[in-house]
């Protein structure tokens, strides 16, 4: 596939009410299948909210679980992609849970994203609750090779380089940023397109909970680090617009960034950041 | 399984009265302040509190228990029961009539309403924390707060009013197990065992204002902080599951009666959010 529409679902999602959720987020699919999208995007945790505190236990469920069963129905129906946050918990112990990106195609559930990069600092508390995941798969689906990334993972450059490295041509950043790190986003983002010759959708939560007041703003970076389409600020919004493959061939002729790689940093970088 | 039964609740006394006076010693020796300021309404909670500070403070830093009686609410009883507890532990306790006080602001609230007894209630419990830190900062002393643990997660107190403290050693006891403290610590078995009352209209009755016993409401409560579900516990408990989702939803909605006011993150640190200091430094 050559070209694909992609829709942004820039949601306010009601803290701990998965079900008024689930229903917000059928809702969108609806409206981006009507509008063409072949994949649909929602932020992270956009089935809870993403300050939950001590109830994060209660509302974490298994992958695949029931959510998700639910969800494969609807994408099945609109033959459509989506792509949101969730809590997970693990099969095995109830205590173990992930801060995970799900992916859902029309013949249902394709795989997940655990968070890797968990911010505990300022008014972030993620390894309070949860355990990070250990590894970021490339997924090769009808709709492109997809690498997926949560919020805080797009300050650590790695991650999207292996992504690209291991093939992918999309990177999915889904995210619950509030308004005070607006222009780290912003600029990390197209950062992470530019430097890999890779395309790149961000999808923001908007709304407030417990004074921290997401600011929305979801793009997609084309790898040139253009904005090629962008959600309103601090409001809900469902945008949709294009990733066309080819452009990446321009792209990469233009800043040939993996042409000019040099593995033998890395090496260097793994010593020093062990002896950090 | 966590088995839900009176056994969970049962306390080492001994130790948590020698923790609960080591915490209020140290935090008034921290603070170099004179003492604490109790108000005292007779009931349970206010007597073992006082009781607890008295015996934390001993005689040379003074304990001094605070009665605020109003005529609408006035108990002989209980404030006898505050009496009888202050003369059989040794400290002091004044009385003061807020009524005068309660009168002037009825008469001055352009929007007074006699029959909304809630508001009036609540606003009784905000005199009493006037009156409890005038006495506080006159004689340089904490208020030390009689909140416990069950109407705390249930938000059953005014907020701004009587769980307004500088320390509450109680907070993390349930109403079961404040009595079981009480009858420890030696209070009169009428203090102990007689219904409790918020006191804010009369007739005002905990258990019944509530819709259940506090040992059943403990247990309920005890599940919730253990992470049990609505339905474990209403099935232990042979309780109707809409009672226990009930108190569920009461506890998760009244967390803003918990914790400092709100505030929009705008800041590189916030109060509320993420300054984390120490509560005291040097």
């Amino acid at each position: 596939m050559k070209k694909i529409d992609v829709a942004l679902a820039q949601i306010n999602c009601k803290a701990g009410d998965k079900e008024y959720n689930i229903d917000l987020i059928e809702r969108n699919i609806k409206q981006a299948s009507e509008r063409g999208a072949n994949l649909v995007i929602f932020p992270e945790l956009a089935l809870t909210g993403y300050v939950m505190r001590d109830i994060t236990y209660e509302l974490a469920e298994p992958i695949p679980g029931p959510s998700i069963r639910y969800l494969e129905e609807i994408t099945g129906k609109e033959n459509i992609h989506v792509i949101f946050g969730m809590l997970e918990r693990s099969e095995k112990a109830r205590a173990v849970l992930y801060n995970t990106a799900v992916l859902i195609g029309p013949k249902g559930f394709i795989g997940k994203y655990r968070k890797m990069h968990l911010p505990t600092h300022s008014v972030f508390e993620e390894k309070r609750y949860f355990r990070p995941g250990y590894q970021a798969p490339m997924f090769e689906t009808e709709i492109g090779k997809l690498g997926l990334i949560i919020c805080y993972d797009a300050f650590f450059p790695e991650m999207t380089r292996l992504l690209r490295l291991a093939g992918a041509k999309f990177i999915i950043c889904i995210s619950a940023s509030p308004s005070l790190r607006r222009r780290f986003f912003e600029v990390l983002t197209a950062a992470r397109a530019i430097e890999n010759t890779v395309f790149l959708a961000y999808v923001n939560l908007v709304g407030i909970e417990d004074g921290l007041q997401f600011w929305g703003g979801s793009r997609i970076i084309a790898p040139n680090g253009d904005i090629t389409l962008q959600a309103k600020y601090d409001a809900e919004d469902l945008v949709v617009g294009k990733v066309d493959y080819a452009d990446l061939d321009r792209a990469e002729v233009f800043v040939p960034t993996l042409r000019d790689l040099r593995p033998e940093l890395f090496e260097r970088l793994k010593k020093q950041t062990e002896t950090l | 399984m966590l088995k839900l039964s009176s056994d969970v609740l049962e306390i080492n006394l001994p130790l948590t009265e020698a923790r609960i006076e080591r915490f209020i010693r140290d935090y008034v020796k921290e603070c170099g302040v004179e003492g604490a300021i109790v108000g005292m309404s007779g009931g349970i909670d206010s007597c073992t509190t006082a009781v607890l500070a008295s015996k934390a403070l001993g005689a040379g830093s003074p304990v001094l228990g605070v009665m605020l009686p109003e005529e609408e609410t006035y108990n002989a009883t209980d404030v006898q029961h505050a009496k009888t507890v202050a003369e059989k532990f040794g400290f002091p306790l004044e009385t003061v009539d807020i009524s005068p006080t309660l009168k002037a602001c009825f008469n001055s609230l352009p929007i007074y309403d006699a029959k909304d007894k809630l508001c009036k209630g609540n606003l009784k419990a905000r005199i009493r924390m006037i009156y409890l830190y005038y006495y506080a900062n006159k004689l340089k002393r904490i208020v030390c707060g009689t909140s416990d643990k069950s109407e705390t997660m249930m938000g059953y107190f005014t907020k701004w009013g009587d769980a307004a403290a500088d320390i509450s050693p109680l907070k993390d006891l349930y109403k079961t197990q404040v009595r079981q403290l009480a009858t420890y610590l030696g209070l009169p078995k009428e203090v102990v065992t007689k219904p409790s009352t918020p006191a804010l209209w009369p007739g005002h009755l905990a258990e019944e204002e509530l819709g259940v016993k506090y040992e059943v409401l403990d247990l309920i409560l005890f599940g919730l902080e253990h992470f049990m579900t609505s339905k474990e516990i209403a099935e232990q408990l042979q309780l109707p599951l809409k009672l226990v989702d009930n108190i569920k939803r009461q506890w998760l909605t009244t967390e803003h009666k918990r914790r400092q006011p709100l505030t929009l993150k705008l800041g590189y640190r916030t109060v509320g959010a993420d300054f984390r200091l120490p509560y005291s430094l040097g």
